[in-house]
């Protein structure tokens, strides 16, 4: 605020000067040497809606974490709320890296093995980081939001979360603590001799200018096909036209020839795909690149084929990648498993995260993207029955907000403006000891597959909203009626309806098919009652049943279909109590009591 | 719906094994396992005294214990240190990855005696195991050699890890039984119109598949011995056990295949020897005993394709002379069905590893019938250029799993019509032609191997005549043990030879040319004197084996022409050559160092002297 002194050459001297003097006592009188208090911000928040209220646990979520900082986001949460959450580790990587589980369920009368799982993880390749924010982020959530948030509390009433935020945890911290570019560290460590010259991982990446990023390597070359970018000089380079003489080569990623064989970062550590390591359609490397020797040969991806082995009540999964911002679902190749039935049941899912999710598509991986052999979306699917997704995080066009891809012009331009140019590692001379007097320039590893800090916690939100719409899908069964008529002679006739008031079935197409997981059982029984006979009501109208040949206390069903119900008849004599049960391995475990009239 | 599993359980005659003790105890130790199927405890003793009698090339020690604490048993034969033999160009004889094959084992343990014995006083011997590194699993799977002793005696594939064969939700819950008590698991044969088998019309102790086609009926259930424990209708479909290991491997695997586990690669014990494989490239050669067989027939060669379905055309020759060399050493005079299985072990060799992978099983019943009319005079039938189609197993629920290929459905060769009872087609008449010339050697040779059909009242078949017998439990699939010596030989004969035709690079030619100064022009030629070629075409196509690459041993500055690492390409034996040359400028050197290693070849080194010429 200016204050505007009016000088008046009226009046006395002295009440001049006593003005002066007066008037900017004044003004110092209205900058006082008050302060705030500096108390802790979040004590006086009002939240914007999507987050919790109360922060038990403050992360900040514009960020990064390495696997330390992933198991203490874990292990705060777990203490924070001890009866919403295990923590243990399913195994250990390469490198003995714990492979960090929250298994997030309400306490109730139901375990938790008894209940539909959602198995979510993360960062299957080592680049690929931010899904494991979003992983770390949902178990915050779901954590914060239950008793507060209605639908959350159904969802951990009714299901439990299998979350691991990382399955690559030695591909992560090697991304973050080495110097890296957004391609590389994709693999685990475990060596591997990729170039075929007797030695192992002997000529990974080079940080010769020391900056912690990868950037790329430019020669001076009258002959080259390059020029400085007109806009963007100092970290891009633009093509020339056919015709038109260049400036400069590209001479590739920053590195030098680390084993003198004429190539550069040609074997770096490990050099296989973590994410071709599975049991279904696996192919050897020649095949399928990065496949390793055999499937689950690799200790990250069989400590998960023996936890998802172990827990049969897994409906449900998700993996989360970057980038693209894909909902990819099965099959990995050309000719692969998808069942009809089930790919409708996807697709519908997806349909609904492309409304959530700006700018992602539902896709097929191997018609829309590439071909992928051993993949894990694969092993779950057709071998383990499960309906799952992989999710590709972060797309560019969030950077524009238009459905169009942005061009290297549109973000050169963003990291120009509206980052102002953090991320830009400008050209600087370097004398290279193969190609003399070179220039290394370009841009960060963090720009490019994982968002900027600003966006990253909508991509934590919205991955998760949309997970968790999957996960509100799984099988939720009641035994919603019981109907007893009276036949004379002390017997009686009972019809159970057992609902599914979700869209997946207890047991999918792929699982009935190749009897993957037990069928569904409903059994009725009592101390004294007897049960003559049993069936499936194949027409409740027409009264049609299909008798069970053999022990007719239980009644085996093939699947309990997705937003169906199935009617099943209990044909018994005898009197008093006697308890129904359904037992379903993916449907989980109810019963109801019932008295005889 | 509920899949149904059935496993076969058999046994021997307890007085002929007694008597083989008797007149064959007096001679050497090692001389007696030869001549019958060892226990668990017996190949622990037989393979560590072997040790004991040569302990600078045999090497004993034990690989894994399994879950139920049995030792699976490792040997490594070669003279020299570790790491020298690791260099070695080696061979892997793997036996008992079956339940079921105890004639593989018998014939490792009697060719581990042949070498060890050799090393001593063969120079042939001696020179092999100087060069070559030799590995043996002698028994992988050793419930099977449990289950053959054990009372009731049955046959058994699988490992003893419990598994829901069934998918009911209960493990193990409906395994055979010994009904009629004579301490063997064998067969029912039930009469019953609703029966898929009627009896063979030549050979009525025989049951084959009624073709409703051909407007038979089938009037028997052929189901193996036992109660339906868990009453769902199906007789001991969820026995003991358990994942056979030899379906358990990448490739061709059959997801939800009975016996093949969860997954690839599920067990402990396959997995274990897959990382020994990676963890020992050296390895050119694989021979497994098993159910699968590439060599008493020539497998098919293609193109290569991604995936493969055949063996790469380019190595198909080398598996038609290892065949034909098999073959004679057998004494047969012509090719009979070969075998494949999904998941093979054998397989994920070839095709995944890219080595020579060749899979055997150590006896069939076509391979006696086959022998003994050979011996007996009798011609082979017809022309020479027979070649029976390759047979591809189909799973049968309720068939009992054999060795033996199962009845041809359309065999056209012309058979000896020895049944001329039933007026039948001709076509009916051949269908169960091997079983039935079996059979009769069985009458003829070993008749404890087939139990008569003898009444037997059921409780699970009230008013049903029901009939136990048939085949005894390995009576398929193992030779009679008096039979085993004369194997045993003809198998180490084979091996031996084999491990004789590994690929092994030399220096022919190490040369420096002076050209003036200190500069040099060097040539190495390199050559295998092998048989093997140093990859075959399906390691080059998997680039699984790595090139031979040839190491000058200066700084990369010296050299003015060439590279210090230089890749050769594959080499192939019988002489084969290949050269690689450098223009150096030595310096002060005296002599120039090289080396040249390969991966299946060995390595070698040599020293160049540097003549300074006017």
């Amino acid at each position: 605020m200016q204050v505007q002194i009016q000088k008046r050459l009226s009046v006395t001297t002295g009440v001049a000067l006593i003005l002066l003097f007066f008037f900017p006592s004044c003004l110092m009188a209205q900058i006082s040497n008050r302060k705030p208090k500096a108390s802790d911000p979040s004590e006086h928040s009002f939240p914007a809606l999507g987050s919790s209220t109360q922060r038990k646990v403050q992360v900040e979520w514009n960020q990064f974490y390495d696997h330390a900082g992933l198991g203490a986001i874990l292990a705060r949460i777990h203490k924070a709320f001890p009866k919403l959450t295990k923590l243990y580790s399913i195994g250990r990587s390469v490198e003995g890296r714990d492979l960090w589980c929250l298994e997030v369920t309400a306490p109730g009368e139901t375990k938790p093995e008894r209940k539909p799982g959602m198995y979510i993880d993360g960062n299957i390749h080592g680049n690929e980081v931010q899904g494991s924010e979003v992983v770390a982020y949902t178990a915050w959530y779901l954590c914060h939001q239950y008793g507060r948030l209605e639908k959350v509390t159904d969802l951990l009433d009714h299901y439990v979360f299998y979350l691991l935020p990382t399955i690559n945890p030695d591909g992560r911290d090697r991304w973050f603590h080495h110097a890296q570019n957004p391609h590389t560290s994709r693999s685990g460590v475990r060596p591997e001799d990729d170039d075929r010259d007797g030695l192992m991982d002997e000529d990974d990446v080079d940080d010769l200018d020391g900056d912690g990023s990868i950037t790329q390597m430019r020669i001076k070359d009258s002959n080259g096909r390059w020029k400085a970018h007109p806009s963007f000089p100092e970290h891009l380079l633009a093509p020339v036209e056919a015709d038109e003489k260049g400036a400069y080569t590209l001479l590739g990623s920053e590195g030098i020839d680390n084993d003198g064989d004429g190539l550069v970062n040609e074997d770096p550590a490990g050099g296989y795909d973590m994410n071709r390591n599975w049991a279904w359609d696996w192919q050897p490397n020649y095949i399928q690149s990065g496949a390793q020797e055999y499937p689950f040969s690799l200790p990250e991806t069989r400590a998960i084929a023996e936890f998802v082995v172990a827990h049969p009540n897994i409906a449900a999964f998700q993996s989360y990648h970057n980038f693209g911002g894909m909902l990819l679902r099965s099959p990995g190749r050309e000719g692969g498993v998808m069942r009809q039935p089930d790919e409708r049941i996807l697709q519908f899912i997806a349909q609904r995260g492309e409304k959530m999710l700006p700018f992602y598509r539902s896709m097929i991986i191997w018609k829309d993207l590439y071909i992928v052999w051993g993949g894990e979306i694969d092993w779950l699917y057709a071998g383990r029955g499960i309906i799952g997704f992989t999710s590709e995080i972060w797309n560019l066009r969030s950077l524009t907000k238009t459905n169009v891809a942005p061009t290297r012009e549109e973000e050169a331009a963003f990291l120009k403006y509206v980052l102002l140019n953090d991320g830009v590692v400008k050209w600087k001379e370097f004398d290279h000891p193969t190609y003399g007097k070179i220039e290394i320039g370009g841009t960060k590893k963090e720009w490019g597959r994982t968002p900027v800090s600003f966006l990253l916690e909508e991509e934590c939100h919205r991955n998760m909203a949309y997970t968790l719409y999957h996960a509100d899908q799984m099988p939720r069964l009641s035994i919603a009626d019981v109907e007893v008529e009276k036949l004379g002679e002390g017997l009686y006739k009972v019809w159970v309806t057992i609902e599914n008031s979700r869209l997946i079935p207890t047991r999918i197409n792929q699982d009935v098919s190749n009897h993957i997981s037990p069928p569904d059982i409903v059994t009725l029984s009592g101390p004294k009652v007897k049960v003559l006979s049993s069936g499936r009501v194949t027409d409740r109208f027409f009264k049609r049943v299909e008798a069970v040949k053999r022990r007719p206390e239980r009644v085996e069903l093939e699947t309990i279909s997705g937003m169906s119900a199935v009617r099943v008849q209990f044909v018994l004599s005898g009197e008093g109590r006697y308890a129904i049960t359904v037992d379903s391995a993916k449907g989980g475990m109810h019963a109801s009591e019932q008295t005889l009239p | 719906m509920m899949r149904r599993r059935i496993e076969i359980h058999c046994c021997f005659s307890r007085i002929f094994r007694w008597l083989s003790y008797g007149l064959f105890l007096p001679v050497t130790l090692s001389g007696v396992w030869a001549l019958e199927y060892p226990t668990n405890k017996d190949l622990a003793k037989h393979l560590k005294a072997a040790a004991a009698s040569q302990r600078k090339v045999v090497h004993v020690e034990s690989f894994l214990k399994t879950p139920d604490k049995t030792e699976l048993w490792f040997v490594e034969l070669g003279a020299g240190k570790d790491e020298e033999r690791k260099r070695r160009p080696a061979l892997l004889l793997i036996a008992g990855i079956e339940g079921n094959d105890l004639a593989g084992t018998v014939s490792a343990l009697a060719w581990l005696e042949s070498l060890t014995k050799g090393y001593a006083n063969d120079e042939k011997i001696r020179k092999l195991l100087d060069t070559t590194t030799i590995y043996i699993f002698p028994r992988l799977n050793p419930a099977g050699a449990d289950s053959f002793s054990a009372k009731p005696k049955r046959e058994t594939l699988v490992n003893n890890r419990p598994v829901d064969d069934d998918n009911d939700g209960m493990v193990d819950e409906d395994g055979p039984e010994d009904l009629n008590n004579d301490g063997l698991i064998t067969w029912m044969r039930v009469e019953d119109p609703a029966g898929e088998y009627m009896l063979d019309p030549v050979e009525p102790r025989l049951l084959i598949k009624a073709e409703k086609t051909k407007g038979e009926q089938g009037t028997w259930r052929y189901l193996s011995e036992g109660r339906d424990n868990d009453k769902d209708e199906a007789w001991n479909e969820d026995g003991p056990g358990g994942i056979n290991f030899n379906r358990n491997f990448p490739f061709n695997y059959r997801f939800f295949a009975p016996w093949a586990g969860l997954h690839q690669m599920s067990e402990a014990e396959t997995r274990a020897l897959a990382d020994f494989i990676v963890a020992h490239p050296n390895i050119a050669v694989v021979f497994t005993f098993g159910s699968a067989d590439n060599l008493i027939q020539t497998p098919k060669g293609e193109a290569p394709k991604r995936p493969p379905t055949a063996i790469h055309e380019e190595d198909v020759a080398f598996y038609r002379e290892l065949g034909k060399g098999w073959r004679e050493t057998l004494g047969l005079k012509k090719e009979l069905s070969g075998a494949s299985e999904p998941g093979a072990f054998s397989d994920w060799i070839y095709y995944h590893r890219g080595r020579l992978s060749l899979a055997a099983r150590a006896w069939t019943p076509a391979l006696q019938v086959e022998l003994a009319k050979s011996k007996s005079g009798k011609e082979a039938e017809k022309p020479k250029e027979e070649k029976p189609k390759e047979e591809k197993k189909e799973k049968d629920d309720k068939k009992a799993k054999e060795e033996a290929p199962g009845p041809k459905k359309e065999d056209k060769t012309a058979a000896d019509q020895s049944g001329d009872k039933a007026p039948k087609k001709a076509e009916g008449d051949t269908r169960n032609e091997e079983e039935r010339a079996f059979l009769k050697w069985i009458d003829e040779n070993a008749p404890e191997a087939f139990v008569a059909w003898r009444s037997f009242d059921h409780p699970d078949f009230p008013g049903k005549k029901v009939e136990i017998g048939g085949f005894a439990p390995f009576a398929k699939t193992n030779p009679p043990e008096e039979r085993l010596d004369e194997l045993a030989q003809k198998h180490s004969t084979f091996l031996t030879e084999l491990a004789g035709k590994l690929p092994r690079i030399a220096i022919r030619k190490a040369e420096a040319k002076h050209l003036g100064n200190s500069i040099y022009d060097v040539t190495i030629q390199v050559e295998n004197t092998g048989y093997l070629p140093t990859s075959l075409a399906q390691g080059n196509v998997t680039r699984e084996v790595h090139p031979t690459r040839v190491v000058v041993k200066v700084d990369e500055k010296s050299i003015l022409s060439g590279t210090r690492t230089t890749m050769l390409g594959p080499i192939e034996g019988s002489g084969g050559m290949k050269e690689a040359r450098w223009i150096i400028h030595t310096g002060q050197r005296a002599k120039l160092d090289v080396e040249v290693i390969s991966m299946l070849a060995g390595s070698v080194e040599a020293s160049i002297e540097l003549k300074q010429q006017n």
